[in-house]
């Protein structure tokens, strides 16, 4: 009796393995319809709701597609990608990957610059001249949001224009026992404490060296170097001066949000992505917006285009796939959708934003355009995509080490010494 | 079931000398003729486990090996063997060192602190009423928990505006240490948080090995004048002996393959490396640098760290056998 | 102890609250899981007076069915997995614990050192294994990836508790003529329920807590467990601790039942031959 037990047992094991899966496998079906796999991620702004909607909007205008949903389990999409590819599972359409070592490695189609008429920036992010993933939006990173209020409280009128300045300001506000700066970056959000060093990069660094990046990969210039070391200075400063709390350390993204808007810390450096949370969940403050100042004064933004949409190399139909990604990051209300979850700046031609945006986004949108005016536009360290980008890893190497610099555990020299090495060692 | 249990037990009680009783079985009949049998049983009592183990832990074992004499990277082809460069690399590599050093901090830590804390615990419940089995439920509920949601609860609350902070706050503290983002401490509120999920276990096999700790021993030892530390010296500590076996197996287990806790709650920082444990480490190089031949080579140091600790492992419980 | 007895009223007043402060975290789930959501940041350790089921009735009605998706993948995956498992390693137990053979001292050994392999560390290889036999990203993949990992534990298990079952009963059994599977599955095994307890709880628990493991075996479109389904919501839900809370109040709730209905025999067996509990 028992042996016909274990019998049943493994004709059960057999029969149920395809039969339990909530879904039915994708495959292409006969009716000539194609199903193809689309990779996304779910934030608080981007629900399901969100991807679903724009999904069919753009299945509407491309037939014969059926897509499926694939959702990653968190927001390291890019991480994910990778895990699924080394299982042989990359998924047929990706939004939001880094394309970064899977266009190196061939597993990515590229777009031709005909598929790419309808976008500002064409070469946004491109590897070997060529682009993988559609450079649908651009960011602008960091922008400084603070707290009107807190301002006010601390006798601050206008907001600064040098980099002198926006350390009277912290000065000013941590006499008031108000903590200048809210940097977050806890579990496994790291890349959130970024934003204070791409600021002073951008000042200090990119302004003057715009392929900086590039350099490095040649060997022509070093973390090491006086420029870089100064920047990363800047950063262990405020820490080391009080008006960065290390205990955002310990915040999740989604904390350090939270610990702004409960005024827990008067500016908060941050990508523009920020603005439109800002407009939607007011807190009981009114939030202005500034970019990161320069020594000098001069105008520097720096800014991140690309973020859209890939296709895999062996989906199971490139060209449909391509239409379909074109499509889905070219169609007006999904970016409209974009703007208002996730407040980005759609790098498509002739793309107006609606116009009902908030304070915050507009105050962001003319950070920009004046930076378009008086072309002040340079990289975001460490966001870069494509050629003269940091290489697979290094980035989430260096959102660590930033960690260590606030805390006070590596100085700017010895943060400067531990990128050249990650770098020796991620491109060996 | 208790009468079975009694029978087995009873008999288990008087053994006679197993070597006598192995022997006699192996002259009965011939060595020829009990070997189409012996197959067969080899065949059906072995093989399907092992085969499984083979294919899915081995086989990838085998693999990581060779991997780990390349520089394979799936984004950088060709794979090229490079002999021992990934471990001579590694032997001066800080960042693998210090995985190695957290890994054994957190071993160390949770395998004295749970000991040791499972024995008082059990020690303090170690009463039949209704109210210590409540607490005795209570405490092993954590094992029953995934180490995602553990994780979870545990950073809502050491976070730095987290539960425990804003209680400091609370009754004065102006600065509460930073549990998760003070380099100097994560790693062992980490080591507390495995801890804290593995207590109930040793509490739990402590308690069984308590329980079987004769009255009247104890009593008699009290009678000879026995104070209460050296009756726990004489008659308790000898007898549960082999739940001390049992849990620093467990821990020890529990201890090197630490891997959800960082994922979740710190990623490995604050800081470069100052949590990431060796399983850690070895995921982030292969997925996140893509150096998959490297990461391998750390995965077979593991791998022989592990081997050797098993080994020492079995070692013991074959020793302890013997006494028994 | 009988000095002790003076004190007897420091005893219950000790670990009642050794009790408390161990399970204060679990208490703040707890009581969060039916407060609403406005609530639980102001008061983390408040009572939910009066409570709410809108946390647990937000999950069960989740527009993709993350949650109830999960479950039947979880439970399927679980059983399968821990019946197959305890089978299999009951049968290996028992031989590698009677067998003087050098050969089985060696299985024994590699057995042990996959124990302590983290899975994380060799996933990528049993990737590539899975994909040659055509089982990547199904369940029946999955449950053999399972049965491979957790063997060795098994294993050990069941090899304590063969050693107090006395030698003579199977001899005896066979001189009957019966032979070796039968004696095995009549007069063995079942004297080895308390250690098939602790296999079926144990196995029970890591199998239907692991997470990475299905995260990656399953892939994305073959549906998740409702463990994946806790990790995928600490991301989607962030700070919306009341969400959280009760994604993993109902995650855990079967595995805790599955526990309570068999811990009676589950101490003994992981102590087996070892503990006489």
């Amino acid at each position: 009796m028992r042996r016909s037990m274990i019998f049943c047992l493994v004709a059960t094991l057999a029969a149920t393995g395809c039969g339990v899966g909530a879904e039915p496998a994708a495959a292409p079906s006969a009716g000539g319809k194609v199903t193809l796999t689309f990779l996304v991620f779910e934030t608080p702004n981007l629900d399901a709701k969100f991807w679903d909607a724009a999904i069919a909007r753009a299945s509407a205008k491309v037939p014969g597609v059926t897509i499926k949903k694939l959702v990653t389990p968190n927001v390291d999409r890019t991480g994910y990608a990778k895990q699924l590819d080394a299982s042989g599972n990359l998924p047929d359409i990706l939004q939001s990957v880094n394309p970064a070592g899977f266009a190196q490695a061939g597993k990515l189609a590229a777009f031709t610059g005909e598929e790419l008429k309808n976008f500002i920036a064409p070469t946004a992010g491109a590897v070997d001249g060529k682009i993988y993933q559609l450079p649908y939006n651009t960011q602008v990173i960091p922008v400084i949001y603070y707290n009107k209020d807190a301002f006010a409280k601390a006798g601050i009128t206008a907001t600064p224009k040098t980099y002198k300045e926006l350390l009277d300001v912290s000065a000013k506000l941590k006499a008031k026992g108000v903590t200048p700066f809210v940097v977050g970056g806890g579990g496994a959000d790291t890349w959130a404490d970024m934003y204070p060093l791409t600021g002073t990069i951008a000042t200090d660094v990119y302004s003057k060296t715009p392929d900086w990046l590039t350099r490095r990969a040649a060997g022509s210039v070093a973390f090491k170097d006086a420029d870089f070391t100064k920047a990363a200075q800047k950063v262990a400063d405020l820490a080391e001066q009080g008006y960065i709390d290390p205990a955002g350390l310990s915040r999740s993204y989604a904390d350090s949000e939270q610990a702004f808007r409960d005024a827990k810390g008067a500016m908060y450096p941050m990508g523009s992505w920020f603005a439109t949370s800002a407009d939607n969940t007011k807190p009981p403050f009114e939030i202005g917006a500034f970019p990161w100042p320069s020594d000098d004064g001069a105008p520097v933004t720096p800014t991140f285009t690309g973020g859209g949409t890939s296709v895999s190399a062996k989906a199971a139909d490139v060209d449909l796939a391509k239409k379909w990604a074109l499509a889905f990051d070219e169609d007006k209300e999904n970016n409209d959708a974009f703007v208002k979850a996730d407040g980005s700046i759609p790098a498509i031609k002739g793309y107006v934003p609606p116009s009902d945006m908030g304070p915050v986004y507009n105050a962001t949108v003319a950070i920009y355009q004046q930076g378009m005016k008086d072309g002040s536009i340079v990289n975001a360290f460490s966001q870069e995509t494509g050629d003269g980008s940091l290489p697979p890893g290094l980035a989430d190497k260096a959102a660590l080490a930033v960690q260590d610099l606030i805390t006070g555990k590596k100085s700017a020299a010895e943060f400067s010494a531990y990128l050249d090495d990650q770098w020796t060692k991620a491109t060996q | 079931m208790t009468d079975i249990e009694h029978r087995v037990r009873a008999r288990a009680a008087t053994p006679p000398p197993r070597g006598g009783a192995r022997a006699a079985g192996r002259g009965r009949p011939s060595r020829r003729a009990r070997l189409g049998p012996k197959l067969g049983r080899l065949a059906l009592f072995v093989l399907p486990g092992l085969l499984a183990y083979v294919l899915f832990v081995l086989i990838p074992i085998v693999m990581t090996a060779y991997y780990g004499f390349t520089n394979r990277n799936p984004f950088n082809p060709p794979t090229r063997w490079v002999g021992l460069r990934n471990y001579t690399e590694l032997a001066t590599d800080p960042e693998f060192l210090q995985s190695l050093g957290n890994t054994l901090v957190i071993t160390v830590i949770v395998t004295l602190l749970a000991n040791a804390g499972g024995l008082l615990i059990a020690m303090l419940l170690d009463r039949a009423t209704a109210l210590y089995l409540t607490l005795r439920g209570m405490f092993f509920t954590p094992v029953v928990l995934s180490s995602v949601v553990i994780s979870v609860i545990w950073q809502a609350v050491l976070r730095d505006d987290g539960l425990l902070n804003s209680a400091l706050r609370g009754l004065g503290v102006e600065r509460p240490p930073g549990w998760l983002s003070d380099p100097g401490i994560a790693l062992y509120s980490i080591a507390w948080i495995i801890t804290w999920q593995m207590l109930g276990f040793c509490v739990v096999v402590y308690l069984a090995a308590l329980q079987g700790v004769p009255r009247e021993l104890q009593e008699a030892a009290a009678i000879d004048g026995c104070g209460p530390m050296a009756r726990f010296r004489n008659v308790t500590w000898p007898m549960i002996a082999p739940a001390l076996t049992i849990n620093t197996v467990m821990l020890l287990i529990t201890g090197f393959k630490a891997y959800d806790q960082i994922q979740v709650i710190t990623n490995g920082g604050p800081g470069t490396g100052t949590t990431a444990t060796m399983a850690f480490h070895v995921v982030q190089t292969a997925f996140n640098g893509n150096h998959v031949g490297y990461s391998s080579a750390m995965a077979m140091v593991m791998l022989l760290l592990v081997a050797s600790v098993s080994v020492a492992v079995l070692r013991t419980l074959q020793r302890r056998e013997v006494t028994r | 102890m009988i000095d002790a007895r003076t004190h007897a009223w420091l005893r219950p007043l000790v670990a009642v609250f050794v009790g408390a402060v161990f399970f204060l975290p679990l208490y703040l789930v707890l009581v969060n899981v039916f407060k609403p959501g406005a609530d639980i940041v102001p008061h983390p350790a408040a009572l939910p007076l009066p409570p709410t089921l809108d946390n647990i009735s937000a999950v069960l009605s989740r527009p993709d069915h993350l949650f109830t998706y999960g479950l039947i993948n979880s439970v399927a995956v679980t059983a399968l997995s821990i019946t197959v498992l305890t089978v299999l390693s009951a049968m290996l137990g028992h031989y590698l614990a009677r067998s003087r053979h050098v050969l089985a001292k060696i299985t024994l050994v590699t057995l042990l050192c996959g124990l302590m392999i983290p899975a994380p560390v060799i996933l990528a290889p049993i990737t590539i294994v899975l994909k040659s036999l055509g089982l990547m990203t199904t369940l029946q993949g999955l449950v053999l990836v399972n049965v491979g990992y957790y063997v060795p534990f098994g294993v050990l298990l069941f090899m304590g508790f063969v050693r107090s079952v006395p030698l003579e009963l199977e001899e005896a059994a066979e001189l009957d003529g019966a032979g070796k599977m039968r004696v095995f599955w009549q007069v063995v095994f079942p004297l080895l329920r308390p250690a098939s307890a602790s296999v079926l709880i144990f196995l029970g628990v890591w199998i239907w807590n692991d997470f990475l493991t299905p995260l990656i075996i399953l892939g994305p479109d073959s549906g998740t467990t409702v463990t994946v389904g806790v990790y995928r919501a600490i991301g989607q839900y962030q700070s919306d601790f009341g969400s959280v809370f009760a994604f993993m109040f109902l995650a855990t709730l079967p595995i805790l039942l599955f526990y309570l209905v068999l811990q009676k025999n589950f101490v003994k067996g992981l102590t087996g031959g070892a503990v006489k509990g």
